[in-house]
């Protein structure tokens, strides 16, 4: 009897051996991640398709209804809601990783300056409120905003708010709740950043320019860029989708993408909606990820930038 | 000269931000003892809450679920990372670009998007085959999912950590393949997998969001019933659990530190 | 083979063979005596065997004190003695030494090299040692095999291998550079790009092999046979010794000359080379 197959050799046997090592380590976490995470997404996406049925179930035939009131076309003809929602995301996440850049620089620079044993602890400082649920962090800023608290009263004589009105619920209760959640993010990445400042470069520059505004625009902030960059994937795009802050803190106006999405899940179903809505929020996602990778190729720390 | 206004102004900016960041806390803290049904004057000091609390099941419900749910999740995905983690190390020369893709996923993908899928997919599930029914169930099947990646990485950075030779001198020591992982490795990555683990249990205890999601009516965590007890009204009663939860965490953070000062040394 | 026994198919876990590692591959987990119990508890010796084992062997190569340190607190050349301890006390058939001493410094290492072949002749256990280093591997070995890309090139004793080399790689590698092609050869007259020498033995290889310690030199053109006579082109004192780059017609020759207090020619000074017919040796490339 002959095989047509080739003999099994000692080598080849051993790459089945391995094969069949690999496939045991990795299969099991592997099929869970794409029966419970990869599935599930996929099917999501196609529910963005299908059309809206009674109880907000999706039913055939396919279409690209859910885009369209996506877009805020509805029975009743065209209406800004969904797109203010929208806008508004996007103008919540600009502002507030703007202003946590602004906080997060002085502050993890500021940790560099002081002595080395106690960094470790200034650091845990600014990470451990982050660690407590952030339903429970947003409650604390309700607390503090509510009308009749000390800040409302203070901003009410001011004249910034109506009076007892409080400052919250309102889009600057998001925003500051935003700059609250994720300043944490920014200051580790900067805070490495700051750490291996070489600062040769910064003398350097002190010698070179007059004032001390060009020596950190052309020695310190450079080397900086990195730790920013890292830091913005980590603020922007989580803030992006954020669902928590702006249900707690904006009320009905303070809405955002993720309050829309989920809000089709729930109350008012319309899973073809939501489906389109996380969609939206699954491509900005991506963008943001490959745009940062791009940009921190450029600067030659990509490692770093690529979580 | 110059340079001493700047080190001022970075040090006030230090306690400005130090200020913001445990202001909220603080009053959370300070308002569970208030004896007024008020979260915005400070009446008295007082207890009351706290005994309320105690005498709540659904809370203590709550909290229950949230302890079963951390540690059979993290138990689980402790198991399944660690066989990920070590197979990318052990094969770590081979072309698997797709298994990190599936890895990152579960990291990148917006809260909200997790949590919505998973929802998705157990309703269509259960509607299909009776399987599935959203409760703690589910919500362990959804937290392992984005446990998992975490503790692969932990687990593969220390094995690439480890001298390659390791393996080679557990053989030519006569372990077989079962000695070597009771004896040799899994002594030998101990520290990386008790961190994999707290880490496991702490974004467990910490998730809202997919737990929301997947839950079922009787599987609440003290994280969705603080979320409905705030819908319903905000009350000096949530004060006192988040109170409790401000401190288990606090604790937390001075263990990590001791635990760190110890394994410098 | 080993004891008779073809063992390419056993797992490395069941031969009888321990290997001491380059980077002594001591396990971070356990303490000095669990590393030197490991093997003992995978054979599955009861612990208090074990025990009395282990302290025999730390009191065998003078770490006793050290059986219950951890082992990040060990210097490299302690690290080295656990790495032996811990293959010895499996009394393996064959020791397997990966270029042992390779991370420690050259002082370490020459006492190191001493102390390994006390204890082999103690044991009298086979030891296969590996290294890179020729002077090492003379110094070490019984015999030694010279491998090139996993093929043995030569088995021998160290002076046979360094003195008869069998070819072009093995005396390259025992650091002879005083190759030269044979042109034509006349029964025992071999033509070289140096000229006419006469060798004893003179074999069949188309390679000539002049060994530099092998060379007399004798100052100013000397009229003889097997003489060469040479430019001084470049010399290196040494203290003990000295070597030379000597320049015959279009080639050169390296000579090393011990230095007895003699006069050592200067660079430029013509002198005659004088070969040992016995001391040639033809090979194969």
């Amino acid at each position: 009897m002959s095989y047509s197959g080739a003999v099994p050799t000692a080598r080849s046997r051993a790459m089945v051996r391995e094969t069949r090592h690999l496939l045991f380590t990795v299969a099991p976490g592997a099929f869970w991640i794409f029966i419970f995470l990869v599935l599930p997404s996929a099917y999501l996406m196609g529910v963005a398709f299908m059309t809206n049925g009674p109880y907000g179930l999706p039913q055939m035939p396919l279409s690209l209804d859910a885009f369209e009131r996506l877009a805020g076309v509805g029975f009743l003809g065209w209406s800004p809601g969904n797109l203010y929602t929208l806008l508004r995301s996007l103008w919540q996440t600009l502002v507030s990783t703007v202003l946590v850049v602004i906080v997060a620089y002085p502050v993890a620079y500021y940790i560099t300056t002081c002595r080395e044993k106690w960094r470790p602890i200034l650091l845990l400082l600014v990470v451990v409120p982050s660690w407590t649920n952030q339903v429970i962090r947003a409650f604390g800023w309700m607390n503090l905003l509510a009308p009749g608290t000390p800040l409302s009263s203070l901003a009410e004589s001011l004249g910034l708010v109506a009076p007892n009105m409080g400052l919250y619920p309102s889009n600057l209760a998001v925003t500051l709740g935003l700059v609250y959640n994720f300043l944490p993010f920014m200051v580790l990445p900067l805070y490495a950043a700051f750490e291996k400042l070489d600062t040769a470069q910064v003398q350097a520059a002190q010698d070179l320019y007059a004032s001390p505004v060009r020596a950190f625009w052309h020695a310190v902030f450079p080397q900086t860029l990195p730790g920013l960059l890292a830091g913005t994937v980590l603020v922007a795009i989580p803030a992006f989708g954020m669902y928590v802050i702006p249900e707690l803190l904006g009320g009905g106006k303070g809405m955002m993408l993720g309050n829309l999405v989920a809000n089709q899940f729930a109350g008012s179903s319309n899973w073809p909606l939501g489906a389109a809505g996380a969609i939206l929020m699954l491509i900005a996602t991506f963008i943001g990820l490959f745009a940062m990778r791009r940009i921190g190729k450029r600067l030659g720390g990509g490692e770093e930038v690529v979580i | 000269m110059r340079k001493r206004t700047l080190a001022r102004g970075l040090a006030g900016i230090w306690w400005v931000t130090l200020f913001f960041l445990y202001a909220p806390l603080f009053v959370i803290v300070l308002f569970s003892f208030n004896s007024a049904n008020s979260t915005a004057v400070f009446e008295n000091f007082s207890l009351a809450w706290y005994r309320r609390l105690f005498g709540n099941e659904q809370i203590i419900n709550a909290f229950g679920n949230s302890l079963v749910l951390a540690v059979s999740s993290s138990i689980i995905a402790l198991v399944i990372g660690c066989l990920i983690g070590y197979g990318m190390y052990r094969h770590r020369h081979r072309k698997l670009g797709w298994l990190i893709v599936l890895i990152y996923l579960p990291i990148v993908l917006p809260d909200i998007v997790f949590g919505i899928s998973e929802m998705t997919f157990f309703v269509q599930i259960h509607d299909w085959t009776g399987l599935l029914q959203p409760g703690l169930g589910t919500m362990i099947i959804a937290h392992v999912t984005f446990q998992i990646p975490f503790v692969a990485l932990i687990v593969y950075s220390r094995f690439v950590g480890l001298d390659p030779t390791l393996f080679e001198a557990a053989k030519d020591l006569y372990a077989s393949p079962i000695k070597r992982v009771v004896h040799f490795m899994v002594p030998t990555i101990k520290p990386a997998l008790i961190s994999a683990f707290f880490l496991s249990f702490t974004l467990s205890i910490d998730d809202f969001v997919i737990s929301f999601f997947t839950a079922g009516p009787e599987s609440a965590t003290l994280p969705i019933y603080i979320w409905s007890a705030i819908k319903k009204g905000v009350t000096p009663e949530i004060n006192a659990i988040a109170t409790l939860m401000i401190g288990a965490v606090a604790m937390a953070a001075i263990f990590s530190m001791l635990f760190n000062r110890q394994g410098r040394r | 083979m080993v004891g008779g026994k073809n063992i390419t198919e056993t797992p490395p876990h069941q031969r009888s063979v321990n290997t001491v590692f380059q980077s002594y591959a001591l396990f971070p987990h356990l303490s000095v005596r669990e590393n030197l119990a490991f093997g003992l508890k995978m054979r599955g010796m009861p612990a208090a065997e074990r025990h009395t084992k282990v302290d025999e062997i730390a009191d065998f190569i003078k770490l006793g004190d050290l059986v219950d340190r951890h082992v990040d607190q060990l210097s490299g050349g302690q690290r080295q003695r656990i790495a032996l301890a811990r293959a010895l006390i499996c009394e393996p058939d064959v020791l397997l030494l990966d270029e042992p001493l390779s991370a420690l410094d050259a002082g370490l290492r020459s006492q190191l090299q001493v102390e390994l072949l006390r204890v082999q002749k103690r044991l009298g256990m086979t030891f296969v040692f590996v290294t890179h280093d020729q002077q090492e591997a003379m110094v070490m070995s019984d015999r030694i095999a010279v491998l090139n890309g996993g093929t043995i090139q030569q088995v021998g004793a160290p002076r046979e291998v360094y003195e008869r080399p069998v070819n072009a790689f093995v005396a390259r590698f025992m650091g002879h550079d005083n190759l030269y092609t044979i042109s034509a050869r006349k029964s025992d007259r071999l033509i070289t790009a140096l000229g006419e020498l006469t060798a004893e033995d003179a074999g069949n290889g188309e390679l000539l092999l002049i060994r530099p310690e092998t060379l007399d030199l004798l100052p100013g053109a000397v009229e003889g046979p097997n003489h060469l006579t040479a430019t001084v082109a470049e010399r290196l004192y040494r203290g003990s010794h000295a070597e030379f780059r000597l320049a015959i017609g279009n080639t050169t020759l390296q000579a090393t000359v011990n230095n007895r207090g003699r006069h050592l020619p200067e660079v430029g000074e013509t002198v005659t080379v004088a070969v040992a017919p016995e001391d040639l040796v033809t090979l194969h490339e």
